[in-house]
This record gives C-alpha cells, sequence and structure tokens, in this order.
C-alpha cells in the first residue's frame, strides 16, 4: 500500500505530493506516496534510517528531481517552478550544513545574501534571528566551537532569514541531548504558534513526532504506511501492549501462554509483547498464568499505545531497531 | 512572507552580490585558517627555487631568450601555481558537497550560477598569493622587468586566467562526481597539461609528439604572453593569442562546469 494522506484540517493545502517517486538505479528511494499538508500544520514525518524521509523532503525542497509523479509547494510545482518554491520555504537539512570555520554572524549574511534581503533589512534580521536562538552572544565565534545544539539552533535561525511561511526540518534533533532537544521542540512550537509556520519535519524519534506533530505520516521502505494525528494513529492500534523479558530458555512456553491474553506483537529479542485484551484489569491473570506454567519472569511491562506500536502494526518491524 | 515582499533573487545586483558573498566566504576561510592557503603558496616557491637552483646553466643554450633563468622559470612557477590555487577552488566546493554545505547554495532562489561565479572568482583571487610569492623570490634571484610594469600585470591576468580555467574544470568534474577523491583527476590534468606546454623549454627545443602537442596546447600561448615582459617589450603580437587562449579555455571549461551544475540536482 503507498497510502493516500489527505489534508488534515480541511485548511488550503500547502505541500502536496501525487505519487512521487524517486528511484536510484534500482533502488526504489521513495516509491509513489501521496500526501498533503495544510497551511499551519506541523507535519511529522517519521520512519527509520533508509526509508526515503531525506529523499522525499529533498525532493519537496528541490534540491533532488522525481523520477516520478509531482508535488507543488504553496501551488508552485518542484520542478517546473523551483526558484517559486525555494522563495518561500526555509530548509534546516540533517548534517547541519554550516560550515565551521566561519561565524555565526558570517554564515547569517551569507544567508540573506542567497536569498537576495537587502542589507539594510538583513542587519536588522540576522540580530533578532540570532537572539531569538539564544545565539547572540556567539554570533562572533566560529562555528567550530558550537555544540550541537548551537549549530542546530544555528541551522534554523539560518533558515528563517527569509521569514519562509513553510520550513523543512531534516531530523532536527538527531545527536542532541535532551536539553538541547527539548529547547529545539519549544521553538518549533513558538515559530508555529506565533507565526503560523507551516512545519514539515522528518524523524526517526517517536518522542519527537508525539510531542511537536499534529500530524503524522509514517514511512517506510519508500512507502507511506499510516497517516493520522498521533492521538488517531495510536487509538488504531487498540489495546495496550504487554512486554514479558523472559530467559531464552522458557521463550515458546511464554508465548504459548500469552497467546490466550492477546495477539502477538513484533518485539525486540528476548521479549515477548502482545496487545493485552482487557487491558490493565487482566495483568494478575498473566502473571498467575505464567506462574502456574513455571516461567520466572525478568520483567513486565504495560505501556499505553505507542507510535512505534502504530508503526509495528504496520509494518510488522519496531521502529526502534528497525535500522538492523 | 514577507520577505517575499523585498527580496530581489533576480538581476545582475543579485547575481554580484552571491558571487562576491561566496568569494568573499573562500577568502575567509584563508582569514581564518591560514593552512588552507599553504599549499598553494608553498609549492610553486619550491618549485621556482628547486627549478632554478637545478637548472641555473640552462639559459645559457641559446634560444631561452634570456641569460637569467628566473626569467624564464618564474612563470612557469607562478603558472603551476596558479593551476594548483584552481584546483584548490574546486576542492572547496568538494568538501562542501561532501558535507552538505552546497545545499544551503543550492538553495538560494535565484540563478545558481553565480555560485560557480564567485567560486571561481576565488580561485582567481587567491592565485594572486602564490603569483606574489613567486614573483618576489623571482626578483631576489635577479628577475628582470625588461618589459616594464606591465609585465607583472602581465603575470597577474594569466595566473587569475589559469586558476578561473582549472577551478571551472575542476568545478565540472566535482559537480559531476559530488567527491573529494574526484579531485585527483583534475590534478593529474593541470600538471599534464603544464609539463605538456613550453613550459621548461622554448618550443624549438622539442621533437616528435612533444613538440606537436606543445604547439597546439593552449598554455604555451598563455606562457608566451605571462613570459614577455621578462624576456623583452610587450608586444600585441605576443598579447592577443595569451588572451584568446584563455578566453577559449574559460568558455569551454564554464560552459562544462555550467552544464554539470545544471546536471547537479537532477
Amino acid at each position: 500500500m503507498s497510502g493516500s494522506i489527505e489534508p488534515g484540517s480541511g485548511g488550503d493545502v500547502v505541500i502536496e505530493a501525487t505519487d512521487l517517486a524517486r528511484t536510484f538505479g534500482e533502488v526504489v528511494a521513495v516509491d509513489g506516496i501521496d500526501l498533503s499538508v495544510t497551511r499551519g500544520e506541523v507535519f511529522g514525518f517519521l520512519g527509520p534510517n533508509g526509508a526515503g524521509k531525506s529523499t522525499t523532503i529533498r525532493m519537496l525542497t528541490t534540491l533532488l528531481r522525481p523520477t516520478g509523479g509531482s508535488a507543488r509547494i504553496d501551488d508552485h510545482d518542484v520542478v517546473g517552478s523551483a526558484a517559486a518554491v525555494r522563495r518561500i520555504i526555509g530548509v534546516a537539512l540533517q548534517d547541519s550544513s554550516i560550515d565551521p570555520l566561519m561565524t555565526g554572524n558570517e554564515l547569517m549574511r551569507l544567508q540573506a545574501v542567497l536569498h537576495g534581503i537587502p542589507r539594510s533589512e538583513a542587519r536588522r534580521r540576522c540580530p533578532e534571528l540570532l537572539a531569538r536562538v539564544g545565539l547572540t552572544g556567539a554570533a562572533d565565534r566560529r562555528v567550530a566551537t558550537y555544540s550541537g545544539g548551537m549549530r542546530r539552533r544555528l541551522d534554523l535561525a539560518l533558515s528563517l532569514v527569509h521569514e519562509p511561511g513553510i520550513l523543512f526540518l531534516d531530523e532536527p534533533s538527531a545527536g542532541l541531548d535532551p536539553t538541547s532537544r527539548l529547547a529545539l521542540w519549544e521553538e518549533v512550537r513558538r515559530l508555529n504558534r506565533e507565526l503560523g509556520t507551516t512545519v514539515f519535519l522528518t524523524t526517526q524519534y517517536l518522542e519527537e513526532a508525539d510531542e511537536l506533530a499534529s500530524r503524522i505520516a509514517i514511512i517506510d521502505r519508500g512507502r507511506l504506511v499510516r497517516e493520522g494525528s498521533p492521538e488517531a494513529l495510536k487509538a488504531t492500534v487498540g489495546s495496550p501492549t504487554l512486554r514479558v523479558d523472559v530467559d531464552p530458555v522458557f521463550f515458546e512456553t511464554t508465548r504459548r501462554v500469552l497467546a490466550d491474553f492477546g495477539p502477538d506483537r513484533p518485539a525486540r529479542e528476548g521479549r515477548v509483547s502482545i496487545g493485552l485484551d482487557g487491558g490493565a484489569a487482566r495483568v494478575a491473570e498473566v502473571v498467575r498464568a505464567l506462574d502456574d506454567a513455571g516461567v520466572p519472569v525478568t520483567h513486565l511491562e504495560l505501556d499505553a499505545p505507542s507510535l512505534d506500536d502504530v508503526f509495528a502494526d504496520a509494518t510488522g518491524r519496531r521502529l526502534e531497531g528497525a535500522d538492523e | 512572507m514577507s520577505a517575499s515582499a523585498v527580496a530581489h533573487t533576480e538581476g545582475l545586483g543579485h547575481v554580484g552580490g552571491v558571487a562576491l558573498a561566496i568569494c568573499g566566504r573562500g577568502m575567509r576561510r584563508i582569514r581564518a585558517r591560514p593552512t588552507l592557503i599553504m599549499p598553494v603558496l608553498l609549492m610553486p616557491l619550491i618549485f621556482v627555487i628547486s627549478f632554478t637552483g637545478a637548472f641555473g646553466s640552462l639559459t645559457r643554450v641559446e634560444g631561452y631568450g634570456t641569460d637569467n633563468v628566473f626569467n624564464w622559470m618564474a612563470v612557469y612557477a607562478a603558472l603551476q601555481g596558479a593551476v594548483f590555487a584552481g584546483v584548490g577552488g574546486a576542492s572547496a566546493t568538494a568538501e562542501d558537497l561532501e558535507n552538505g554545505f552546497f545545499d544551503r547554495l543550492l538553495l538560494t532562489p535565484g540563478s545558481r550560477v553565480p555560485i560557480l561565479v564567485g567560486t571561481m572568482a576565488y580561485s582567481a583571487l587567491r592565485s594572486t598569493i602564490p603569483t606574489t610569492g613567486v614573483l618576489f623570490v623571482s626578483v631576489l634571484g635577479g628577475l628582470s622587468l625588461a618589459g616594464g610594469p606591465l609585465a607583472l600585470l602581465t603575470v597577474y591576468v594569466a595566473t587569475a586566467g589559469m586558476a578561473a580555467v582549472f577551478c571551472l574544470v575542476g568545478l565540472a568534474v566535482v559537480y559531476r562526481f559530488r567527491t573529494m577523491r574526484s579531485m585527483i583527476l583534475i590534478q593529474v590534468f593541470g600538471f599534464s597539461s603544464m609539463f605538456l606546454s613550453t613550459g621548461q623549454v622554448p618550443i624549438h627545443f622539442m621533437n616528435g609528439w612533444l613538440h606537436a602537442v606543445a604547439r597546439v596546447n593552449p598554455i604555451t600561448n598563455v606562457l608566451r604572453f605571462a613570459r614577455q615582459g621578462f624576456l623583452g617589450d610587450l608586444t600585441w603580437a605576443m598579447t592577443w593569442p595569451g588572451l584568446v587562449a584563455l578566453g577559449g579555455m574559460s568558455l569551454v571549461s564554464g560552459t562544462l562546469a555550467v552544464w554539470q551544475l545544471r546536471r547537479l540536482a537532477a
């Protein structure tokens, strides 16, 4: 299933892809996806490494030409009107793409020139943006001296220099420590809330998608497999997930016992997971059944459905560890 | 999207602004890390010192048009430095492509050609550093300005032009292969082109295929153009073929580079 995604809130569509595809020789990176994002949304594009997220974002931002289908950004075709698309989008790409030998100020000025911002306007806007992301004090320092979090924040400021209405963020918090990640999330929320910026973000972090996105599309092996609000997606999974860790010797016995309590769900090695029919009320019953079967349980947990469960439900694999 | 109302991403102003910014970025990188220019400066210096030392007596042979080897070798070493400077400019782009910085440049809403023009201008500008170094050492060695101060101008024009040409050739290759490793192709091409010219010996000293290649090699004309002011007076007959050679090489390499740049996002 390639998955067809309809706009979430019924507002005007600013990002629209129709049967969008990209192949590299024999490799199909993106396999005919349809999606629509409405103005003012924070749209999360979730998937494991190699799922096709970055290829999709590169096509939507005109950095890569699609080999099939089409995409429009605010009614501009990404191939036919690429310059117009670049004029209205801001892009913060993976790997930061920041020159370590330049200072924050120098990069901001270069970015302003690239986007044709008049010098007087750039002089006003660049310090404002650096202040907004908390980098005023570091503006004249070389980027080589910045932490990972500071680089990502600078990248965000750079992507905003021409005040775009649509912002693409490719793995914005990859490699960041928890504090930097929270600060970045807050800034993305603020942009969306205060300026109404439409945000299209790719991520492999379930928590990031859950925290930021009002709507999520899940991509796996180049195809869209699920779409909806985080709550709606989790609701589709139904019962909570019971995870039981046991010694490998008792693995099959555990599976057999748990099969009476709900459907099997994908789990990492050494763990048995099921969707527990009846929810928390039946945990004691499960424990008794395992005890009667002589299975010594080393760990047991019950979680409300997560986006990982949604991914597992759609693909038969867990997102966490899906790279392996 | 208020920026759309004030941004100017078309016209000569934007083209010039972006090209200048790219060129300025390159020079700022050198200021931030002077080691970036050291190979470009040292290589031709070593070259001029070692060649003039090893072949100091060469110009006693009739046909060189000078009795001081610096008058012959200085321009050759300066042009080698310029080739190095040009390839270095393209290498910086290869680095940008590998680390993702080039994506930032590609996201400019205007034409992408100024990115190429700026890189070329940066290469031409940085070529003045090794050229100045070579000329300084050569003056110490007795370089004569037989053609007057204009002799220096011809060297700077020739080296800037050669740096631009080899930068464009390098960019065509880098845009095609997108890796730093591809630069080895340009280095081999650059040095071969120089060796297959009249860099070291006059053309009538050469025999067979070497003579034929040197005769059609446009770099031979560039060498004649840049060298004339150290061997005698400057003449239009020696000047125009050099300028035409530089213009022709720039046109061909520029066309190739623009073609590959346009293919880059495909």
